[in-house]
C-alpha cells in the first residue's frame, strides 16, 4: 500500500509540473493544448542527451532548452502572428509525436544508469514540484510580475493602458511555460519509468491540460487535482492493489481519461461558466494586437 | 517636466488648431481648446461631432494630423496613452478599462512604478485610502471589480488616475452610468479636486443639465468644429441644444398626407431589460396608425434599440402587451411576429440583418422560407427565391451582378437597400425602421426615405426609430422623443420644432403649454 501510494505521488509530480506549467501560460492569457508534444520532446531530448553523456544534470537541461524552445515557437505564432493557439498546439502536439518517435527510435530500451536517488522513498521531484507550486502562487498572488501576468491574460487592452508591455509578457510566460512542460517530460523519461519507447506518454500531457482547467486557475487546487489524477493513473494501472477483480485492468486504464472529458465537458457548459467562470483567463487563446 | 507648483487660473493645457482626418472624414477641424488649473471645463457633441477623436489625442491615443498640444506651456508629443499618463493626464473611460477579476486595488496599482517588485499592498491600500478621504470617496479595496457598481467603477478609475498623479482628469460621459444620488457625490468629489487645482475636462453628449451643474465653462463641437465656447453662465440649456444641433439644411423629404386607417400596433406600458440586465424600458405606451409614420428621435442608449428589438418579437419584455391588430401578441414566438405582418429593418445590417457569406438569394430566404409560396413541406424552393431576389434587385436598384453574390461584398447601402427590399416585398403591416439610414450616403439615404415614404402610402404604420433629427423630423407625422428609457412626450409632426425635441431628447420635459 505504501509503495502504491509513493508511486501515486511520483506520478502526481509529473502531473503537477506538466499542469503548472501549462497554468502559468494560460494565466498570461496563451492557450498551450500542445502540452503533450511538449513533454514528449523534453521526454526524449532529455532521455538522449543524458544516455549519450551520462549526465542527468545535462539531459534535465537540454528537456528544459527545447521545451523552452517550443514555447517561444508557440509565442511566436500565438503572440507576434496572432494565429489560432489551438491549430499551433496540435500542431505543437502531432509534430512531437511524431518527431520525437523518428529521432527516439534508436534509443528504444532502458535508460542504463544509476536511478536517482530518492528522499523517504519518494522522488526528489515530488518536494520540486511543492517547491514550484509555491513560487509559482506567490510570484502569481504576490509580484509585481505576477500582476501583470494576470493583466495579460485577463484584459491586455487595459495592461497596455496601464503601462505593461503585452507582448513581452506573454512571451516571458509561454517560454517559462515550455521550458517546465519540458522538465516535467523529462522527469518521466529520466526517473519515473526511464524506459523510451514508442509514444511511451500516452496522454500523459492531456491529462495535465485538463487539470489546469480543472484547477480554475489555481495552484493550489491544481496540487489536489494532480495528486488525485496520479492516484486514479495508478490505480488504473494497477486495480488488483485496491479492487482485486472488479471490471478488467482494461476498463480502469480508462478511468482517468473519462474523467478528463467528463472535466472538460463540464468546464465548457454555460452552467460552469456562470458560476466559476470569473477564475477563466478572459483573454484566454485571443491573440492581442497592440495599438501603442 | 511637471512644474514644481500650479497656480489657480494658469491654464495647463492647451490644444492649438488640432485636425484629425481619418479616410473619408475630417473628425477634427482646427480645434482650439484650453484648460486652466482648478477649472472645469466641458467638451460638448452629439455622437460624430468629433468628440471622441478628441479626447484621444488629448489621451495619446492618436496623434494630430495637423496642430499643437501645450502642457504648462511647453510643447508636447503623446506618443502613446503612457506619454500621457506620465505628465499627469488621467483619464476615465466610460467602457470601463479594468480587469474586473482583480481587486480594487490590483487594478489601482497595474503598471504603477511604485507597485514594488514584491507587490507592497500595504502602502499602496494606505496610500489609496488617503486620496478615498480626502476626495469623499467610498470604496472597498479588497473587493473584485465585477462585484462592483458601475458608479464604484467608475471611482476605481479615478482613483487609477489620481494614484498615477494625474493632474488634468478627461471623464468619458462621467454621469451617463450613475444614478442621481452617485451623480451628486461625483459632482461632489470634482469640486473638491479643483479646490486642489486639479483641472477636469468632461466630455458630454447629451446630459445636458450636468453640463450647467458641473462646468464653468463649455466648448461645443459640432461636425468636427468648434461651434460655440461659452460661460455656462452666459447660456440655457436651449441655448446649448442649439449649437449642438445646429440649424444646418433640413433635407426634406416631400411629406404627404395619407389618410389614417386604423389603428395597427398598440404597445401598452411596456417594460423591459437591456443585454446588461439594466432596465433600459420604462413603461413606455403608444400606438401606430395605417398610414403613419410614427417617429423616436433619441441619442443611442436611451431604450430604442430595446424597445425596436421588443417591437420585433426578439426579446420578450418584462411587462406590458404588444397588440398587433387587436390581437395580443406578446409572448408569440419571433416567427408569428414575422408572419402576423411585421416587418423588420435591423440597425445592425451586418451582424443582425444579414449573413455576409451567404448569398443575396440565401439571404432573402430569411424572410420566405416559412412561405408556402416559396418552401413545400420544408424544402425551399431556390428557384422561385432566386427569381424574386432578381427581380427585387432591379426594382430595388440594388448594385450586385446578380442573386448569387456574397451579402458580404454589397457596400452598406446596397446591402440596406437588399434588406429593404426582403422586409417591404412582404408587404409587412407594421414596419420597424431602426436607423434605417445611418452610415448611408446621401443617395441611398433619398433612396430609403423614399421606399419609407411609399410603404406609408400603401397604409403600413411605420416605427422610425433615428438618430438623425433631421430625419425623424421631416418624416414623422407624430415625434416621441426618447430619453433614458422613456418618451418624454408624443408630439404632432407639425408642431415638432428642433429645439423642442432637441431639447426633449436631452431630457427635458416641456411644460404642457408649450406642446
Amino acid at each position: 500500500m505504501w509503495e502504491f501510494m509513493v508511486r501515486s505521488l511520483d506520478a502526481s509530480t509529473i502531473f503537477t509540473i506538466a499542469a503548472l506549467s501549462e497554468l502559468l501560460g494560460q494565466r498570461s492569457g496563451i492557450l498551450n493544448v500542445g502540452v503533450e508534444g511538449v513533454m514528449l520532446f523534453g521526454a526524449t531530448i532529455g532521455f538522449m542527451v543524458a544516455q549519450t553523456t551520462g549526465s542527468y544534470l545535462l539531459g534535465f537541461l537540454a528537456a528544459m532548452a527545447i521545451g523552452g524552445l517550443i514555447g517561444l515557437i508557440h509565442g511566436f505564432f500565438s503572440i507576434t502572428l496572432g494565429s489560432d493557439q489551438v491549430v499551433n498546439g496540435m500542431g505543437i502536439w502531432i509534430l512531437g509525436f511524431g518527431l520525437t518517435t523518428y529521432i527516439g527510435y534508436p534509443y528504444t530500451g532502458p535508460l542504463g544508469m544509476e536511478r536517482i536517488p530518492d528522499i523517504l522513498g519518494l522522488s526528489p521531484f515530488f518536494f520540486v514540484g511543492l517547491a514550484l507550486i509555491i513560487i509559482a502562487w506567490f510570484v502569481l498572488t504576490k509580484t509585481s510580475l505576477g500582476l501583470r501576468i494576470r493583466s495579460v491574460g485577463e484584459n491586455p487592452s487595459v495592461a497596455e493602458v496601464s503601462g505593461i508591455n503585452v507582448a513581452r509578457t506573454r512571451y516571458l510566460s509561454v517560454t517559462t511555460s515550455g521550458m517546465l512542460m519540458g522538465f516535467a517530460g523529462a522527469i518521466y523519461s529520466l526517473d519515473y519509468n526511464p524506459v523510451w519507447s514508442n509514444d511511451f506518454l500516452m496522454g500523459w500531457g492531456f491529462i495535465a491540460l485538463a487539470l489546469v482547467f480543472f484547477s480554475m486557475w489555481h495552484p493550489f487546487i491544481l496540487l489536489g487535482g494532480s495528486i488525485l489524477f496520479g492516484t486514479l493513473w495508478q490505480l488504473s494501472l494497477n486495480p488488483q492493489l485496491v479492487l482485486p477483480d472488479v471490471l478488467s485492468r482494461y476498463i480502469w486504464r480508462t478511468v482517468p481519461f473519462a474523467i478528463t472529458i467528463g472535466v472538460l465537458v463540464l468546464m465548457s457548459t454555460k452552467w460552469f461558466s456562470s458560476r466559476w467562470g470569473a477564475a477563466k483567463p478572459e483573454a484566454l487563446g485571443l491573440p492581442y494586437e497592440e495599438k501603442g | 517636466m511637471l512644474p514644481e507648483s500650479i497656480k489657480h487660473g494658469d491654464t495647463v493645457l492647451e490644444a492649438r488648431g488640432i485636425t484629425k482626418r481619418f479616410p473619408g472624414v475630417l473628425a477634427n477641424d482646427q480645434i482650439d481648446f484650453e484648460i486652466k488649473a482648478g477649472e472645469i471645463h466641458a467638451i460638448l457633441g452629439e455622437n460624430g461631432a468629433g468628440k471622441t477623436t478628441l479626447m484621444n489625442i488629448l489621451f495619446g491615443l492618436h496623434q494630430p494630423d495637423e496642430g499643437e498640444l501645450y502642457l504648462y506651456g511647453k510643447k508636447v508629443n503623446f506618443k502613446s496613452p503612457l506619454d500621457a499618463i506620465g505628465l499627469g493626464i488621467g483619464m476615465v473611460h466610460q467602457n470601463r478599462k479594468l480587469i474586473p477579476a482583480h481587486t480594487v486595488i490590483e487594478n489601482i496599482i497595474l503598471g504603477h512604478p511604485r507597485a514594488g517588485a514584491i507587490l507592497n499592498l500595504k502602502r499602496a491600500g494606505r496610500e489609496i485610502t488617503e486620496l478615498c478621504d480626502k476626495y469623499g470617496f467610498k470604496i472597498d479595496l479588497k473587493a473584485k471589480v465585477w462585484q462592483l457598481s458601475e458608479g464604484e467603477k467608475q471611482v476605481v478609475e479615478i482613483l487609477k488616475a489620481l494614484y498615477r498623479g494625474a493632474k488634468i482628469l478627461i471623464l468619458d460621459e462621467p454621469t451617463s452610468a450613475l444614478a442621481p444620488p452617485e451623480i451628486k457625490r461625483l459632482l461632489d468629489s470634482i469640486r473638491i479636486m479643483t479646490v486642489d487645482e486639479l483641472a477636469i475636462v468632461p466630455f458630454i453628449t447629451h446630459k445636458l443639465p450636468i453640463v450647467f451643474e458641473i462646468s464653468e465653462r463649455v466648448t461645443v463641437l459640432r461636425r468636427g468644429r468648434v461651434s460655440a465656447r461659452l460661460a455656462t453662465t452666459e447660456t440655457t440649456q436651449k441655448g446649448l441644444a442649439r449649437e449642438m444641433v445646429g440649424r444646418d439644411v433640413i433635407f426634406r423629404m416631400e411629406q404627404m398626407t395619407v389618410e389614417k386607417g386604423k389603428s395597427i400596433l398598440h404597445a401598452e406600458n411596456l417594460v423591459a431589460f437591456n443585454d446588461k440586465g439594466v432596465l433600459a424600458l420604462k413603461d413606455v405606451s403608444f400606438s401606430v396608425q395605417e398610414g403613419e409614420i410614427f417617429g423616436i428621435a433619441g441619442v443611442s442608449g436611451n431604450g430604442q434599440q430595446v424597445l425596436a428589438e421588443v417591437l420585433a418579437g426578439l426579446r420578450k419584455p418584462q411587462g406590458g402587451k404588444v397588440i398587433l391588430d387587436g390581437a395580443d401578441i406578446t409572448h408569440s414566438s419571433t416567427l408569428d411576429f414575422w408572419m402576423k405582418g411585421i416587418g423588420y429593418i435591423p440597425s445592425e445590417r451586418i451582424d443582425v440583418g444579414s449573413i455576409g457569406e451567404f448569398s443575396l438569394a440565401e439571404n432573402f430566404t430569411m424572410n420566405y422560407y416559412f412561405d408556402d409560396r416559396f418552401s413545400r413541406g420544408g424544402i425551399v424552393d431556390y428557384k422561385e427565391i432566386r427569381r424574386l431576389t432578381e427581380q427585387m434587385i432591379s426594382e430595388y436598384d440594388v448594385a450586385a451582378p446578380g442573386p448569387d453574390t456574397t451579402a458580404k461584398s454589397l457596400s452598406g447601402g446596397n446591402l440596406q437597400k437588399l434588406i429593404l427590399a426582403r422586409v417591404l416585398s412582404r408587404k409587412p403591416r407594421l414596419l420597424i425602421a431602426n436607423l434605417p439610414t445611418q452610415g448611408l450616403d446621401i443617395g441611398a439615404t433619398e433612396f430609403v426615405q423614399k421606399k419609407i415614404m411609399e410603404a406609408k402610402k400603401e397604409k403600413a404604420g411605420i416605427l422610425l426609430i433615428s438618430e438623425d433629427l433631421d430625419e425623424v423630423l421631416s418624416l414623422s407625422d407624430r415625434v416621441a422623443p426618447m430619453y433614458e428609457g422613456e418618451f418624454m412626450g408624443i408630439i404632432p409632426g407639425g408642431e415638432a420644432r428642433r429645439e423642442l425635441v432637441g431639447a426633449m431628447m436631452a431630457g427635458l420635459k416641456p411644460k404642457v403649454e408649450q406642446l
